[in-house]
């Protein structure tokens, strides 16, 4: 049965957050004195305003005390956030996937308990995960065993009941405001690549554990490095970080991140997060065109912005169509089951390609505009660089695409060298 | 057919490479990054390369300049933009007014301006017709439409003009010494027939500038407002005649026009295509992944080959519109050759981004600055209407 219908339970929560998008987030997001510096802090207040309204807990299941959203509505409600503020949408998107992953799925019940409660009751309380996959750079060792050398783990050395760990992690996507990490390290040094890993629970307030200062605008010597990341990042050091065993999610060298199935999640997340930019852009453009007289005509009547209109309308379109496929088989992995959607890995597929589309969306709805779109104090210029930044990344570009060859080829890695 | 360059062209090439090298890309980066739209500009550049004869490459030789031909110009546009597209463009800017003096000003006109700026190595000039209601009405205005295009209005009293309106985005606005300024002397019938082309001097009562862009690329690039409030000029900063248009008062020479200023945005883009080649190149050369160089792997190898490729197809364009240009040749060449660089400059800024990557949550400033700079050309160089307008060239 092929059924676009939505639920009641989501066209109230799409109208609902759109309504606040639109409403409280966007004047402040686009205001001139936010758009014109390069750097742009966190909107604190407003990010505590959406996560009363039960973002930040919005995967986590009703029984643990979050809403049991499903990968779908998820991807709803993110849009609509992304397309008042990209920063905020993507900070509650990642707590709110890890949620269910670290909640719901990975963690004992004893953990469980130690944790959930403060987790629900905190709007302040977010998640990160400091750890990679085998998917992240996979590319470069298209159709090959061999790993990427870059990728390197904290250690930790077991003394006792404790493991004590000693490493950094660098760009952990939600450091600055985490109260929670699962941490990725290597339990077994003489093990390599995505073996031997472990994943520990550590509270930020552990010893040892010392979040970096949050990486702004520029960076690098001589500012030769621009930031390049939607949300709040920086990097996490540990220093002789004792950590109990408890707090090992899983089995020891069980590493649950590590093909990342878990994250699928998280990509499916940060495609929606994209296309609520793609469409933030475009309403933008759309309301313009209307408005703006050239030629004696509203410009959306000229053939040419017509044609533009109409490549974004396609290629949002597509891209939604994409994005919520690939959050729906997840939902549903019976209809991958019984072959009724493919088992090609429709989260990297939808991932890369909202980026790509949004990307030329953006551009395309800038020359709407034609010089305010590149005028600092206008939204379009920003719009233009959150696409950049999504279609240039280690997620997306060139690289994470072969991942989709690899397994079209049916090809099966080894998870170490 | 011979490719090779003459021994003036050769010695601009150089003198361009060397201060592009040594004074435009050190600075490049940081003055990209700093906040506001007036603040990256720096006068200090501007003054060493005016020394060196970049500011006034293009006044004849007969009235004291360099009097460099347009394959020297394009050579030259493309060097310095190799080390800032930017800084490039705010002394490429002041050849264009140099060209439309030489050919349309009287010997008075000269006598008053092109001689301040010979002498002044802070002396720059741009030229207004673009205002908030008036931009592609200007360049494609419905044909015999009397509301289409500019507003600017300029009234005659006694021997004197009193202008009144405001122009924006207007190039080294904050920075100019001299604007040429379209404006309307009658509102009644279409711009080709009421339109008047001015000159402005800095310091013109009751003209004024407003505020300053703040652009996504060409931070340096100054593009400003400018304000008019019963601005007086006298009738002797008329360009040509009253009323007929600016293309006929500038002898058919409007933006330094077909002749020069397409051809200005398409070399400029050369020499920032130059520069992400030669980026690209290097790192490619000197970052591994997965145990080999980029560039040995096939995805680099292939954005590398597309990245030369379309470069040389570029610099292929652009010299051999300026020699038309040398020869005297009118075309819609000089056209093409600025939509084509808007295309090509995307693309190999952005194949320049995709070698490059992000690494981690960072990406290289300097990779970045290029394809913001590149995005000031969709917005100039090749947007729909230039590409329409382009079509009336053709024979």
């Amino acid at each position: 049965m092929f059924d676009l219908t939505l639920t009641p339970e989501q066209l109230e929560m799409r109208d609902t957050l759109r309504d606040f998008a639109q409403r409280e987030m966007k004047a402040a997001a686009i205001h001139p004195d936010r758009l014109q510096p390069f750097e742009k802090p966190v909107m604190t207040d407003m990010l505590g305003k959406a996560a009363q309204l039960g973002i930040r807990t919005l995967a986590l299941s009703e029984e643990a005390g979050g809403a049991g959203a499903d990968n779908l509505t998820t991807c709803i409600v993110l849009e609509e956030l992304a397309s008042g503020e990209v920063d905020i949408a993507t900070i509650l998107g990642t707590t709110a996937a890890l949620g269910r992953t670290l909640f719901d799925t990975l963690m004992s019940a004893e953990q469980k308990a130690r944790y959930v409660k403060a987790f629900v009751d905190d709007d302040s309380y977010h998640l990160a995960f400091a750890g990679t996959t085998a998917e992240a750079g996979i590319g470069w060792t298209y159709h090959r065993d061999a790993y990427d050398e870059g990728m390197v783990a904290p250690s930790a050395v077991k003394q006792g009941n404790d493991w004590v760990i000693n490493g950094r992690v660098e760009a952990v996507s939600n450091a600055p405001l985490a109260k929670l990490f699962a941490v990725q390290v290597r339990t077994d040094s003489k093990k390599t690549g995505m073996s031997g890993l472990s994943t520990f629970l550590i509270p930020r307030d552990t010893a040892g554990l010392k979040v970096q200062d949050t990486i702004t605008a520029f960076g690098g010597p001589d500012n030769t490095l621009t930031r390049w990341h939607h949300g709040t990042v920086a990097a996490v050091e540990l220093k002789g970080c004792k950590v109990p065993a408890a707090n090992l999610l899983g089995k020891e060298g069980g590493c649950p991140f590590a093909d990342g199935k878990l994250l699928a999640r998280n990509a499916v997340a940060m495609a929606a997060v994209s296309l609520g930019v793609g469409r933030a852009s475009y309403d933008a453009a759309v309301d313009y065109a209307k408005m703006r007289r050239q030629g004696g005509r509203n410009i959306m009547e000229h053939q040419a912005i017509g044609t533009k209109i109409a490549d974004c309308t396609i290629k949002l379109e597509l891209s939604r169509n994409m994005v919520w496929k690939a959050a729906w088989a997840l939902d549903h992995p019976e209809a991958v089951a019984d072959r009724s959607v493919s088992e090609l890995p429709l989260h990297v597929i939808a991932r890369v390609a909202s980026a790509e589309a949004v990307h030329e969306v953006t551009l395309l709805a800038a020359e709407c505009f034609g010089a305010m779109g590149v005028m600092r104090d206008m939204p379009l210029q920003k719009y233009v660089n959150d696409g950049f930044i999504f279609a240039h990344s280690e997620d997306t570009d060139g690289a994470a695409k072969l991942q989709i060859a690899e397994s079209v080829a049916g090809y099966q890695r080894k998870l170490a060298a | 057919m011979d490719f090779s360059l003459n021994e003036e062209q050769r010695h601009w090439q150089a003198e361009a490479r060397k201060f592009a090298a040594d004074v435009l890309r050190p600075a490049s980066v940081a003055r990209d990054q700093i906040e506001g739209g007036f603040a990256p500009w720096d006068w200090d550049i501007i003054e060493a390369g005016s020394k060196l004869g970049f500011r006034t490459l293009a006044v004849p030789k007969d009235w004291g300049g360099p009097g460099a031909d347009f394959v020297s110009q394009a050579i030259v546009m493309a060097e310095l933009a190799k080390g800032d597209s930017a800084m490039s463009k705010a002394f490429s800017q002041n050849w264009k007014w140099s060209h439309l003096i030489s050919v349309a000003c009287s010997d008075d006109q000269k006598q008053r301006f092109l001689k301040p700026f010979l002498a002044d190595h802070r002396y720059v000039m741009g030229r207004g017709i673009t205002e908030p209601n008036s931009g592609s009405d200007n360049r494609m205005p419905p044909e015999d439409d009397p509301k289409a295009g500019y507003r600017l209005r300029a009234v005659k009293d006694g021997n004197e003009w009193v202008l009144n309106g405001e122009k924006c985005f207007i190039a080294n606005g904050s920075v100019g010494s001299l604007f040429f300024v379209d404006a309307r002397s009658n509102p009644d019938v279409n711009i080709k027939q009421g339109g008047t082309l001015f000159m402005v001097p800095k310091g013109t009562p009751g003209f004024r500038i407003g505020k300053v862009f703040n652009k996504r690329g060409w931070r340096f690039y100054q593009n400003a407002e400018l304000i008019f409030e019963n601005a007086r000029l006298p009738q002797e900063n008329v360009v040509g005649s009253v009323g007929t248009g600016s293309v006929k008062a500038g002898k058919g020479d409007t933006t330094g026009g077909d002749i020069f200023g397409d051809l200005e945005l398409a070399a400029n883009a050369l020499g920032v295509c130059d520069d992400a080649v030669e980026m690209a190149m290097a790192y490619a050369r000197s970052a591994k992944r997965a145990g080999k160089y980029l560039m040995e792997h096939q995805l680099v190898q292939l954005r590398i080959h597309e990245m030369h490729m379309l470069t040389e197809a570029l610099r292929s364009y652009v010299l051999r519109t300026a020699w038309q240009h040398d020869a005297g040749e009118h075309s819609a060449n000089a056209g093409f050759v600025m939509n084509y660089s808007t295309d090509l400059i995307q693309r190999v800024t952005r194949l320049n981004m995709q070698v490059h990557g992000a690494e981690g949550c960072m990406m290289n400033s300097r990779v970045d600055k290029l394809v913001r700079d590149a995005m000031v050309w969709t917005h100039l160089a090749g947007d729909t209407v230039q590409r329409v307008k382009i079509l009336k060239r053709l024979k």
